[in-house]
């Protein structure tokens, strides 16, 4: 057994042994020592499986019909090394927030049920058989599903949050199940290498690719899909938000890539549109609700579903150009998608983690009942700005880096890839320019109401700072973020090494650099540590010289300007929803959001009012025009045949009786 | 939109020519400012009749821009306060802290005959008093409400051109 293959067994073992140090004795450190440990565990089996150590087994007892067979190889090894290190942080914060008082996070349950996540997160990648792939699927899925409800006592929506979850992700399990048979079937075997080697009829390869897409986009929230995302995140503990939001979805990019590229080999370019078309518009739209919402959590969640769309656009934009040969530019594309997994991952663990000091400290989720916290949470106010900082795509932040390399794939179209690729790639690069500016706007919001200014509400007025544990957890997140933003180079041979996974044929080397990014064969250079150094050179000369000059005048103390009326309230602030009211204007067709005034007259004359109630929402409308109408068809349809069902034992056998005669005649005809 | 263009275009200059400036002495803390003048207008209980006249010297007929005063919205921009009407009882605050919000050197030009002695309004139930028993005044208008000719000269003699 080479080293990753110890690495990955000690994970797995830390995970159960910290599950069962949870169950037996359930303090908050126990299972986090042993899921940091697992963590590490994890990141490093994927560093090494990175670097070029590979490791493949096949266990046929552990599991009846099929063994389980497992494979590590750099693509897997970089979404394991992700989800290793977003478990470390993770479990580092929850030793502390499992404690918050009345949350009831240090329970059995929980305790044991985050190791056995983070477990099954390590699993899925290193399935290499269909069976074992959806064994760590479930598992996955299962695990993360008792997380979502880990306080359904304490509020009704969480109860829910997690039926919808279910129902999705369930879903989503079952196309997965229907393709990847589909897949096996017609192939010699199940396991990935026979998938590899079949030669299946076209009709075939399109149904394959078609399912599967869709349970892997249900996992990455992405739209249509992605309606679970903005009610489990909000209502899951903010620490198991993290791991999902960071480490599950990505999952879902994972299972294309994995499905689509490498086993399917690619196929043609209109797979490749549509899951880039998927992606624009998750993109589009995660980022405009995003925008609009108010509550902190639900704008992180919109968030991922923007940042999934961004990593799709690259993955789609890596299976075009592969389809229509240009290889260099795939590899650049993918390089970018998986990147920006990376990235994703570092700043999205780093932003929940805040949001759940933030819910802790004040008891509210809510943008518009925050503000202020500057002041009383000062170290959670510098780490959520890193993270938004990183979120919202602008130098010195991470994502920066991965979304210009995304657009120096995309601005290159080749002439070979027609008028197709001449049509989408502009459009994709004017939809991420858009969701680019989009993000700046939702973290300035996130950022400037939630923190800075006055507290609007009690609970932020009786804020104090998280536990050193909880900043621990948050400081390892914000490290790792600026890390990768200042030196990219950290991680681009990984993803490199993983994206040559999906196109063997690429010509190595194609992101090259320590300090400054070159691209092979193409001019673009990028140096995100210079920018990040004249950055703060130019921040501090500027500050220096205002202080400077200040210094020198005659300087007045005067009272601040109120208008000359009394003195300022937290009401006069801008709320969150003012903020984005202006953009809400603006993309009032998309949003369709509703208004309604509600005027109540006195008594004595109908003339004199007495009352005036406002209630503005923005509803998600992909929700309220697929998902509503169909949920009362379903709803419909169960009631016409309850009648079918009226409690009747004798009925109910019959129904069996029948049932297995008709299946009977059923055969008998067919054999 | 075309419309008003054309009207734009047939209108043409509608501002009476400038009257020749009475000479006078421009006040010390105007004329530091050297010929500039950003006004906050503050209305401290005025009947809005001299706010009417006060939009007629800034709309196109006198035209007081091109004396070079200017109307601001906030008394941080602003080198002078324009103050009307006798000073109410829910103003007396607001009216000094607007003057203490303008940086040096200011001006506090009092506009109309209740902001010089509370006109019409001395000795109702909710006046303080007049401009000058809050802030101290640089520069009156007499009249109510006074002509825009003679606000305009009032300005005029605060910048000088
Ligand atoms: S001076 Fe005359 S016009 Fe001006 S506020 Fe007083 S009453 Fe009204």
């Amino acid at each position: 057994m080479s080293l990753v293959g110890w690495l990955f067994a000690a994970a797995l073992a830390l995970c159960a042994l910290a599950a069962i140090g949870g169950l037996v004795w359930p303090r908050s450190w126990v299972a986090g020592a042993g899921t940091v440990a697992a963590g590490l565990a994890a990141a490093t089996a994927g560093v090494a499986s990175v670097v070029g150590s590979r490791w493949s087994a096949w266990l046929p007892d552990v599991l009846p019909l099929a063994g389980v067979r497992l494979s590590i190889d750099p693509l897997a090894g970089l979404f394991m090394a992700v989800t290793g290190g977003v478990s470390v942080c993770v479990a580092v914060y929850g030793i502390g927030y499992a404690r918050t008082p009345g949350h009831r996070l240090d329970s059995r349950g929980v305790q044991a049920a985050v190791p056995l996540f983070v477990g099954a997160m390590v699993l899925v990648p290193a399935a290499a058989s269909v069976s074992t792939l959806l064994l760590a699927w479930e598992l996955m899925a299962l695990t993360s599903l008792l997380l979502v409800l880990a306080e359904h006592r304490r509020r009704a929506e969480v109860g829910r949050a997690g039926l919808w979850y279910a129902v999705m992700t369930h879903l989503g399990f079952a196309a997965i199940l229907a393709g990847l048979a589909l897949f096996a079937a017609g192939a010699a075997g199940e396991s990935f290498d026979q998938l590899r080697a079949a030669e299946l009829p076209p009709g075939l390869r399109n149904a394959v690719f078609v399912v599967t897409l869709a349970g892997f986009t249900s996992k990455a929230g992405i739209v249509p899909l992605h309606v679970w995302l903005p009610r489990a995140h909000p209502e899951a503990p903010s620490h198991v938000s993290a791991l999902m939001s960071a480490a599950m979805v990505n999952m879902g990019c994972y299972g294309i890539v994995r499905v689509g590229l490498d086993l399917l080999g690619g196929g043609p370019a209109w797979w490749w549109l549509v899951v880039l078309a998927a992606g624009a518009l998750s993109a589009l739209y995660g980022i405009l609700q995003a925008v609009v919402t108010s509550d902190l959590k639900r704008l992180l969640a919109y968030s991922t579903t923007e940042n999934m769309g961004l990593v799709l656009v690259g993955v789609g934009a890596a299976g075009f150009f592969a389809a229509s040969r240009a290889p260099a530019l795939a590899g650049l594309a993918l390089t970018a998608a998986l990147l920006h997994v990376v990235n994703h991952a570092g700043f999205k663990t780093l932003l929940f983690l805040a949001a759940g000091s933030v819910l802790r400290a004040t008891g509210a989720r809510d943008l518009d009942a925050l503000g202020g916290l500057r002041a009383r949470m000062p170290h959670t106010t510098v780490l959520f700005a890193i993270g938004a900082l990183c979120a919202s795509a602008l130098p010195p932040g991470n994502a920066f880096v991965s979304e210009w390399l995304l657009l120096q794939s995309l601005i290159r179209v080749s002439p070979l890839s027609g008028v197709a690729g001449a049509v989408t790639m502009p459009l994709a690069v004017a939809v991420i320019a858009l969701s680019a500016g989009l993000a700046v706007a939702t973290f300035v919001k996130a950022f400037g109401v939630g923190f800075l200014a006055r507290p609007r509400g009690v609970g932020a007025e009786r804020a104090t700072e998280s536990p050193p544990s909880m900043l621990a957890g948050m400081g390892l997140a914000a490290v790792a973020c600026l890390a990768l933003a200042v030196v990219p180079a950290l991680a681009l041979p990984a993803v490199g090494s993983a994206a040559a996974v999906a196109f063997p044929q690429t010509p190595p080397g194609l992101v090259s650099g320590a300090v400054t990014l070159a691209l092979a064969g193409v001019r673009g250079v990028l140096s995100p540590l210079l920018i990040a150094g004249s950055l703060v050179v130019a921040l501090v000369a500027v500050l220096g010289t205002v202080r400077l000059l200040a210094a020198r005048r005659a300087r007045r103390v005067a009272r601040l300007w109120d208008c000359g009326a009394g003195p300022m309230s937290a009401r006069m602030e801008y709320t969150a929803t003012s903020f984005a009211e202006p953009l809400q204007r603006v993309f009032d067709d998309v949003l369709a959001p509703e208004t309604d005034v509600d005027v109540t007259p006195a008594r004595e004359s109908a003339y004199l009012v007495e009352r005036v109630a406002f209630h503005a929402r923005v509803p998600d409308r992909v929700e309220r025009r697929l998902y509503a109408p169909l949920l009362a068809a379903v709803d419909g349809v169960g009631r016409s045949v309850r009648g079918l069902a009226n409690g009747s034992v004798h009925r109910y056998l019959a129904y069996g009786f029948y049932a297995l005669i008709g299946m009977l005649v059923v055969l008998a005809v067919l054999r | 939109m075309p419309g008003l263009w054309r009207k734009i275009r047939k209108t043409g200059r509608v501002a009476e020519p400038a009257p020749a400036r009475v000479p006078a002495e421009v006040p010390a803390a105007a004329a530091e400012l050297a010929g500039s003048i950003q006004i906050r207008h503050v209305d401290a209980g005025s009947c809005n009749g001299c706010e009417v006249e006060i939009g007629s010297v800034f709309g196109p007929v006198y035209d007081g821009e091109r004396y070079g005063v200017r109307l601001v919205a906030s008394p941080r921009h602003a080198d002078a306060l324009l103050v009307t009407g006798p000073v109410t009882r829910n103003m007396e605050v607001a009216l000094r802290r607007t003057f203490e919000a303008v940086s040096e050197p200011r001006l506090v030009v009092a506009l109309g005959d209740c902001a010089r002695g509370c006109g019409v309004f001395a000795g109702a139930y909710g006046v303080v008093g007049a401009v000058g028993d809050v802030v101290p005044v640089d520069v009156e208008v007499a009249g109510c409400p006074p002509e825009p000719t003679a606000i305009v000269a009032a300005l005029r003699g605060l910048t000088g051109r």
